[in-house]
Formats: C-alpha cells, structure tokens, sequence
C-alpha cells in the first residue's frame, strides 16, 4: 500500500526518476550496440570467414594489411602436424570506383573452398571467376548491390558483384571477397612489375581432434618468423580494436555507476525527508521489513520503467540508424544490462535500505517538530 | 484487570560517565477504563513514561504490564507487533503519513501484518471517521486538512486495532485552546464509549480536567 500510494500521489517525480533511469539505460544500450557494429566494420571479415586459425608475418604484429607469407613459409605452415586444410588469404586496399564515385575498398582473395572463405553470404553465391565479387550488404546502396559492376581505378578491370555478405566488413570500409586469382590480377593491373602476388595470411583449419588453439601452438612451435592466432584473437587484438574497445568499456562503466548513484541519491533524498513519517510508521506498529520491502518495491518499479523505457529507446534507434549505419542489439546485451542496471541499483540504494532498517521507532517523540510533515 | 501497570519501573541513560535517571522507581496502575492526565515540566520524564508504557523503549529495571501481558522483556520484533496490536498512539504533531488520504491512514495500520480482511479495515476506518466528524474528509490528504482535523484522525488511527491503553502524548501543543479543547472532549467520547484506558502526557494543566485522575511527575519521580 505504502510504495505504490506515494508513486500514485507523486507521478511527476517518480517519473521523472524512471525517465532519467530510462534515458542512462539508453546510453548505455546503443553505446554497446555501436561498439558492436564498430568493431564488426573493423574485423566482421576476419570474424567471419571459414580459418579457425590464421597465421601472420611475425613484424605484422598482428595487422592483416602488413603481414605477408612468403612461399617457403607457406609450406612449412602447411607442413605442420594437426593442419586439416590451409590456403592463403590476401588483403589489400585498392580504389574502386562504383556508381560513378571513386572509394577505397578492401580486397580479400580467397581460394574458393579453402579455408578463408566468407561464411555469411546472405544473398547470391560465392565468386568462381577472376571478375566475379561478393560485397557487404551494409554497401549495397552505394553501388555494391548484388548484380552491379565496380572498377578497380588503377588497371580498370571490372568485378560483377554475384553475393552478398553480412557482418563482413574489414577497416571500416567497403569490403569485396574475390577469388585469390582475381586478386592477383586486380594487384599485376595495378602495379604492372610485381612478379608474384603473395598472401597477407594463411588460413588454417585443424585435423579432426585438434583445437584451434593447440594448432595455432603447435604452429607458433614449429614455424619461425610466423605468429599463429586462432580467429577469436585476431579478432580482438586487432591494432586498434583493444583501445577502442577499453575506451567504450570506461564510458560504460562509468554510465552503470552513473545510474547507482542516481538511483541511489535520489531514494536517499526522499527517504532523509520523510524520515520523520518512517519513523512513525515504526512506531505504530510497522516491522523493519514492511517498509524495506516497501522501498525495494519502489526501486524495483522505477528501475523496471526506466528499463523499458530504455530498450524502446534503444529498439526505436536501432531501427532508424540501421538504414545508414548498420547496428544492431544483441538480446544477451539486453538481459546482462537490465540485470546489471538492477543490481547497481540495489548497490546504489544500499545505504538508504540500511538507513531504513535502522530507524529506531522511539525517536517518534523526539521528531515531533522536525518535520511537520503530518 | 488494569489496563496498564508499571511496577518499580527505572530507566537510565547513560552520557559520558555520568548515569542520567529519567524514571526514578515509578509505580503506576491505570484501571481498564480510566483516563489518567500525566503532568509535568519538560525534562520531567512524561515521555520516557508514555515510551516504556507503549513498548517503544524499554526499562532497564522493574516490570510493565499492558492489557495483562508481561512487555518488560520483549524483544524488538515482540515490540513491534505489541505496538501494532495492543497500544494506541497519538503523537504531538507528526502523526500521518503525508501521501495517504485520511481512510489510507487508518488503513495502514491492517497492512502491518492485522488478521483483518482488506474490507473490514476500510469499514472499520469509514466508521470511526465518521464518528470523528470526518466522513467527509476521508479521501483527503492530509495536506488538505487542518491541524485540529489531522489530529482527530490520528485519534482515529489510535483506535484502528481496538487497543487496550491509548497513549496521547500532548495532543493539543499544536493547537489553539479552543481547537485544542473540542480535540480532548473528542478524546475522552471516543476512549470512554469503548471502556479503553488512556494516558494523556500535558503539560497544560487546563487539560487535566477531562482525565478522571492527574499524575505528577517531577524529575522523574510520580506524584498523585
């Protein structure tokens, strides 16, 4: 009766509470929807491409656009023990000009059928000639949808674009899979002396009964001047992606303390002013736990509201941003927030609850002008 | 049977290293249907009294007996359903619970865990409203009602569990003397029609007689 009343005969603050809750869990909602589509645009391609295990150039340190794999390497990779299948993956950046605009995209060559091949086509096939190219769908709009043509700039050779991949980007920029022959032409146009076009890395599926990680082991072992990284690595130490990464996770934080302390201040502030009211309440005969549970009802409400009012929020952005910017919002993000939102709060309010739990019930007679709430 | 019984009732504080008495051996028995008035200057120990009598303090020495049951030894919780079922109490000035209308605030009191059903509470309340003149302010807050008015459903609240003892700590302070007067005569109707004993603590001695006997107290000490 307690909790509910107030709320009732207070709307305007309370609301305003859930309303300031509901705008933090926002924040914090489409900041980690954003980080997740910034680093899919950053790495999407190596996340999604069929080598469990890639091997770099050692002095890479880890960046596929500086790494290359020299021929004898090659096939001491391939030599290792618990190597199922291998083939090269290339990458470059070229300018290529499509709707009529000249943009840089990033290139991968593929052996077609071999490890490294993109796993989320979602429209089309695969290529299986030099001029033939798989494109993100996030580009489609500008040029790259399924069925249109592109031209490298240096070298002037066409690509139809025949599939189209999701979640597949690499660096932030158009991304175009090609066959590992059409990458050597597209390289041998543009730069007429190179004699041979050598893969960036080496994609590497393990025998059955191997891990990913105990091959990439085994390489890292067996094979100098390479550095052997499961997928999930090179994914997340990718240059770059780590600090954008740590950056995001600071703003989170601080966002979820942010959300304590609001929560926390605001039900202090209303528990100070009608102390005199609580303790009254004691003394007439309510238990401890009756006005607790009373605040932990409240709590829990505006927590709850602000939570919906947030993933609508979020949901309602997510669907407006995706034309442009492809986002979007895992459920597991939203579970692990809306629990964490609700656990942070309990820890913001934990002084109130145990301000509450204290109140002695005698003090009724000496609070009798301290307030004049009644 | 009495209504209230304090036997060799003491109670001390202690501050730095000196022992403060606020009750000094206190012997009192208040009848099942008495109004007893307790009279005294401030410091004197009236409310030290009213607190041990309604199970908010406890004493350090000596025995009290409300409605026949030993509360000198309870423990807080045994307190707290003690207050919520057999004692009534009006404070001085802050005595509702500002967000709740004045039927809320007597209903409160069946929300602490009452063996009465939801409807019988809300009958019971509308009921003695509107004995205290107040049908007509029941869905008020009371922010909307004046100080003589919040006072009679505090009265009212009192009454809610059918107490054995009502304790009154200086009803009318903050009242005027007319005000203050039509509240007591209001006090005596309400706790006379319903054979329950009252203590009403006052330092006004005007308002000593609606009570059927007045008792001193100086530093702590009782005097009839």
């Amino acid at each position: 009766m307690l909790a509910g009343k107030e709320i009732r005969r207070a709307k305007l603050r309370f609301g305003l509470l859930s309303g300031a809750v509901g705008l933090l869990v926002f924040l914090i909602l489409f900041q980690q929807a954003l980080l997740g589509s910034l680093l899919l645009s950053f790495t999407g391609a190596l996340e999604n491409q069929s080598g469990t295990v890639l091997v770099f150039s050692e002095e890479a340190r880890k960046n596929v656009s500086g790494s290359v794999i020299l021929p004898p390497e090659q096939a001491q990779i391939a030599a290792v023990e618990g190597v199922g299948s291998s083939a090269g993956l290339a990458e470059g950046t070229f300018t290529i000009e499509a709707k009529g605009t000249d943009v840089d995209a990033s290139i991968f060559g593929f052996q077609p059928g071999g490890p490294g091949e993109p796993t989320r086509l979602v429209e089309g096939r695969l290529p299986t000639t030099p001029t033939e190219a798989v494109a993100s769908k996030e580009d489609a709009s500008d040029g790259f949808g399924l069925g249109d043509t592109v031209t490298s700039v240096d070298g002037g050779i066409t690509l139809t674009i025949v599939g189209l991949t999701e979640r597949s980007r690499f660096s932030v920029a158009p991304t175009l899979w090609v066959t590992f022959d059409g990458y050597t032409a597209l390289r041998k146009a543009s730069n007429p002396d190179a004699t041979a076009v050598l893969p960036s890395v080496i994609a590497l599926t393990p025998a059955p009964g191997v891990s990913a990680s105990q091959l990439a082991a085994s390489v890292n072992e067996q094979v100098d001047g390479v550095q052997a990284l499961t997928r999930s690595q090179a994914v997340n130490e990718a240059p770059g992606v780590s600090s954008v990464n740590t950056s995001f996770q600071l703003i989170l934080v601080l966002a979820f303390l942010v959300v304590a302390v609001v929560i926390g201040f605001f039900f202090l502030i209303l528990t100070v002013q009608k102390q005199s009211t609580l303790t009254v309440l004691r003394a007439v005969g309510a238990p401890t736990s009756y006005l607790v549970k009373a605040l932990l009802k409240q709590i829990f409400l505006v927590v709850g509201v602000g939570l919906v009012v947030g993933i609508l929020l979020t949901l309602g952005a997510v669907k407006g941003a995706s034309a442009g910017l492809p986002i979007s919002l895992e459920p597991t993000t939203m579970v692990v927030t809306a629990v964490g939102v609700v656990l942070l709060s309990l820890v913001g309010s934990l002084f109130t609850l145990l301000r509450v739990g204290r109140i002695d019930p005698a003090d009724v007679m000496n609070r009798q002008n301290a307030g004049g709430l009644a | 049977m009495a209504a209230l019984e304090l036997s060799s009732v003491r109670k001390t504080y202690t501050s730095g290293d000196a022992e403060i008495v606020a009750l000094d051996h206190a012997t009192l028995e208040v009848g099942d249907d008495e109004i007893l008035a307790l009279v005294g200057p401030s410091g004197s120990g009236k409310t030290t009294l009213l607190s041990i009598s309604g199970g908010l303090l406890t004493p350090s020495e000596g025995t009290v007996v409300v409605g026949g049951q030993d509360i000198s030894t309870y423990s807080a919780k045994q307190l707290t359903a003690f207050r919520r079922d057999s004692v009534g109490f009006v404070f001085q000035a802050v005595n509702l619970v500002p967000f709740l209308t004045a039927r809320e605030n007597l209903m409160i009191v069946n929300d602490f865990g009452s063996s009465r059903s939801h409807k019988d509470a809300k009958a019971r309340a509308e009921k003695l409203l509107d004995e205290l003149g107040l049908s007509h302010r029941v869905d008020n807050l009371p922010g909307q009602m004046s100080g003589g008015e919040r006072q009679r459903v505090a009265i009212g609240r009192a009454l809610m569990n059918e107490p054995a003892l009502v304790l009154i700590d200086e009803p009318t302070s903050a009242l005027d003397t007319k005000l203050g007067e039509q509240v007591m005569e209001l006090i005596v109707s309400e706790v006379k029609s319903r054979d329950t004993a009252a203590v009403i603590v006052t330092h006004d001695q005007r308002m000593t007689r609606y009570a059927d006997r007045t008792v001193t107290i100086t530093d702590g000490v009782l005097a009839a």
